[in-house]
């Protein structure tokens, strides 16, 4: 039978908030175990949660790159269940009223046609401490490590319009991309900060009905996501085809082995409305101030790019893929340097020294400002293009303007015909045999000869200037 | 130091700041209150051997007005009903001025009226409840015992404000000032009906002696009606346990308390860790509430409906009366008997009101107006009236006290 699959992706993002959500612990997990907690994030008696107002603007925002409705009035919920990793029995989260709903992203389908995924919702939640289990040596000890405790994550639920992982994986890029935008969180799968799960049916082709999901969890990259989905279609095509059920049930992913397992029966604790932490009332004010933040987003921006810059399209997707790097390329394309060399220089010059360097397009020791005074030499002839790129390394080096570096080298590019003459007749009297080549006919002597040239001006002659004096000469 | 009503004595409480308009005054907190450094086991095996990391806002404010806090009364596991509970003997022993008693089901009121004295809850919100150890977040706040009206109302005037480490406070509070002269004349009195026919004979005729002085003042009582009124302890019960199957959820013995010995995993010991750290009535209360929480959400659900009907009508009826009037007690049993849910349910029944809809309410002893046998009597007021209330409250123990 042909089947068709009914997916929706739940997907926890760690907000990049300076503190944690209900206290003033910083927000920063990775630190020496223990070191960021106080009364309220380890909920000692009498401690009392206070909701973070940063908090509560980073997730706004996210909601909002979502095209999602924020609500007038939200609060938050107990979600309880009994585990060590979480220091008092619930978890605070959000049920009855979440933070926004009703948003939509929109992403390209696997035949490359746009198609709008429905977000059902976005609400706030705290994160659990992180539990490590030392099973070696005499007695087994479970070590609780409470620096993520209470760090803020939020939740987006997408509505069950996913039919494939190929739009799994494209609505996890576009969610990520917008989410990043806007600076509400760094959303890594392989760090951690962004975690994916897939409910995932399937149904024969043409049926409206929605059958038993099951829940895949553990999957720790953008590709993997898109293996376990395609491997539990398959898997779940085969039991229905063996004349077996679904059932409702939790499976991780296995990425040694390719495969989906089984791990346990769905447990939904209940939601019960938390009375200490108050309702929060969102006012008109405050969501315009908010909505005023909003940069612009990715795909109005390609646009832009495509109109502003005469970039093609895919190039003008690639630069505002990321806020970082399209407001990089914007502040190096303008009155002297084209928007391609830019766009050029950036893509195959400083993306690799980047990772070389290991640094990032928004701290780099190269600002735009270098970069762009170090192109502008370049377009208008001072450099040529290889002196170009000596210079570039040299900036990751050495805090000097580019201009200062070219004089301090002397990467200057020599324009002057005066002073590439005496060069010119010395490369021609030293290689009669390419002459005589060239004037045989052979259009190869006459690269070697322009070759020869830029070597004796150890690189810095004006490459077009040379050819045409050499050009001239062989035709005197 | 522990004697019979004190946990603990502070060997040397830190020299009262000067000048402040508490100068002088001994208040007397409870176990379940933070006073850094002192042990705060909240009465439980669960929070054994746990020492106050923090001031309770309260505790801070009332040292800076120079108050001295003397020590801890005894109190029932985590204050949940009020078996060796000693607050009120703390005050009618002479021991303190004022005793901080935590009120969620009218234990301060009901404490005091063991003792032939005032006892007192504010409107909720207008107290920081940082540093309380409660069981009922949406119910619970400092409740005091005193021996008059007027060191309630300037020891609740020191206590009451905005406190940045609680969010769910109220955005409006009393103005303690500009109630200094409060007549009677003229003031609207209620008295609900429905209370009154829960009282068998004697209570009722007691209780109606109590109120024959406040006539006799020239003071007008009406009848008000409040068909509702069974439903307080109902809708206290139902949400009151689940928000203590949820607030004692804490108590799980990894960070702090009790933990269980020789156990196999981390499942067993919290198993065995909560089975021997609370007792028989907690256990049970924490029970319910889970039923609620896991097997008829519904109900809960309908409970806290119905608690915001019960608050809007408990409104409505402010709006004919100035101060609402319920007896106190509820049968003979004493306090320290009730020991199953539904004895403390039972014996606490008159003071739900107040807790369920957060207004403020002041128990006005026996004694006071009339025989020394009666039972006294609960005024309540609007919420964030407690100024006005106690300044009331305060001019009627002056007449009685002047034999007028």
């Amino acid at each position: 039978m042909d089947y068709e699959a009914v997916i929706g992706l739940e997907i926890h993002i760690q907000l990049n908030s300076d503190t944690k959500m209900f206290c003033n612990c910083p927000n920063r997990p990775g630190d020496e175990p223990n070191k960021n907690t106080c009364p309220v994030c380890l909920w000692f008696p009498g401690a009392i949660p206070q909701f973070s107002g940063e908090v509560l603007e980073k997730a706004a925002l996210a909601a909002l790159a979502l095209n999602c409705e924020i609500q007038d009035h939200t609060a938050f919920d107990q979600k309880v269940y009994y585990y060590p990793d979480l220091p008092k029995g619930y978890q605070l989260s959000q049920f009855h009223k979440p933070l926004a709903k009703n948003g939509w992203i929109e992403i390209n389908d696997d035949e490359g046609r746009p198609k709008r995924i429905g977000i059902r919702q976005v609400h706030m939640e705290e994160d659990v401490a992180r539990l490590v289990h030392e099973t070696e040596g005499k007695t087994p000890i479970s070590l609780v490590d409470f620096n993520r405790a209470g760090t803020p994550l939020i939740e987006i639920v997408s509505e069950p319009d996913i039919r494939n992982s190929h739009e799994a994986m494209e609505y996890i890029k576009v969610l990520r991309s917008q989410i990043r935008y806007v600076g509400s969180a760094e959303c890594s799968m392989e760090q951690g900060t962004m975690r994916v799960d897939a409910n995932i049916s399937i149904r024969p082709r043409g049926s409206d009905h929605f059958n038993t999901k099951v829940e895949v969890k553990n999957m720790n990259s953008i590709h993997n996501v898109g293996a376990a989905i395609t491997y539990e279609i398959s898997r779940q095509a085969e039991r229905l085809n063996a004349g077996e059920s679904i059932v409702l049930h939790t499976r991780l992913w296995d990425p040694d082995r390719n495969v989906t397992v089984a791990m346990r029966g769905k447990f939904e604790g209940p939601c019960v409305p938390d009375p200490s932490v108050p309702p929060i009332i969102v006012s008109h004010e405050w969501l315009s101030d908010i909505r005023s933040r909003l940069p612009e987003m990715p795909s109005g921006k390609s646009e832009r790019f495509i109109r502003q810059y005469g970039l093609t399209r895919d190039e003008a997707v690639l630069m505002s893929s990321e806020r970082d790097l399209s407001e990089y390329f914007e502040a190096v394309a303008g009155d002297a340097v084209t928007p391609r060399t830019a766009y050029q220089w950036i893509m195959t010059q400083l993306n690799p020294l980047l990772k070389d360097y290991r640094q990032t397009i928004s701290e780099t020791v190269v600002t735009p400002k270098r970069l762009a005074s170090l192109l502008a030499m370049l377009e208008s002839d001072v450099l040529n293009a290889k002196s170009a790129r000596e210079v570039l390394s040299k900036l990751f080096e050495s805090d000097q303007t580019p201009e200062a570096i070219v004089e301090q080298y002397g990467f200057r590019q020599v324009s002057d015909s005066d002073e590439l003459e005496g060069l010119v007749e010395q490369v021609l009297s030293d290689n009669p045999q390419a002459i005589d080549d060239f004037k045989a006919g052979n259009e190869k002597a006459l690269g070697f000869l322009i070759g020869q040239g830029m070597r004796a001006s150890q690189g810095k002659a004006n490459p077009k200037l040379m050819k045409d004096m050499i050009t001239r000469k062989l035709q005197e | 130091m522990i004697t019979e009503i004190f946990t603990y004595i502070d060997p040397e409480p830190p020299v009262p700041a000067n000048g402040g308009s508490l100068e002088g005054i001994t208040v007397a907190v409870q176990p379940t209150m933070g006073v850094r450094g002192w042990p705060t086991e909240a009465g439980s095996v669960a929070l054994e051997r746990y020492v106050a990391l923090e001031d309770a806002t309260v505790v801070d404010r009332l040292r800076r007005e120079g108050a001295t806090i003397i020590g801890s009364t005894r109190i029932s596991e985590l204050g949940f009903g009020l078996v060796g509970d000693t607050s009120a003997r703390a005050v009618s022993e002479g021991a303190v001025d004022v005793a901080l008693a935590m009120d969620t089901m009218g234990e301060a009121r009901i404490a005091a009226a063991s003792a032939h004295l005032f006892g007192y809850k504010p409107s909720y919100g207008i107290v920081s409840r940082f540093g309380l150890i409660g069981l009922i977040p949406s119910m619970e706040c400092f409740g005091m015992i005193a021996r008059t009206p007027r060191e309630i109302s300037s020891v609740l005037s020191v206590m009451a404000g905005k406190d940045d480490h609680d969010f769910s406070m109220s955005d409006e509070f009393p103005d303690f000032e500009s109630f200094d002269a409060v007549t009677v004349e003229n003031v609207k009195l209620g008295v609900v009906r429905e209370a009154m026919e829960f009282l068998d004979q004697d209570a009722y005729r007691a209780f109606r002696s109590s109120l024959s002085y406040l006539e006799k003042a020239g003071m007008s009582i009406r009848e008000v009606s409040l068909d509702e009124y069974d439903l307080f302890r109902t809708i206290h019960n139902v949400i009151g346990s689940v928000e203590a199957s949820s607030s004692a959820g804490k108590y799980d013995g990894v960070r702090y308390g009790h933990r269980a010995q020789a156990v196999k995993n981390w499942n067993e010991m919290y198993l065995k860790s909560r089975g021997e750290a609370f007792g028989l009535p907690v256990k049970a209360y924490l029970f319910q509430g889970a039923y609620f929480q896991f097997e008829n959400y519904e109900a809960f659900d309908s409970a806290c409906r119905i608690r915001s009907m019960l608050v809007r009508l408990m409104e409505s009826l402010h709006e004919t009366v100035d101060y609402l009037i319920l007896p106190m007690k509820s049968g003979n049993v004493p306090a320290s008997d009730m020991k199953t849910i539904d004895e403390i349910y039972g014996l606490c029944s008159h003071a739900l009101p107040a807790n369920v809809t957060g207004v403020p309410v002041i128990y006005m002893p026996g004694g006071l107006f009339g025989r020394e046998t009666d039972p006294g009597f609960q005024l309540l007021a609007p919420r964030l009236g407690d100024a006005r209330l106690l300044a009331f409250a305060a001019h009627l123990f002056d007449q009685a006290e002047g034999g007028v």
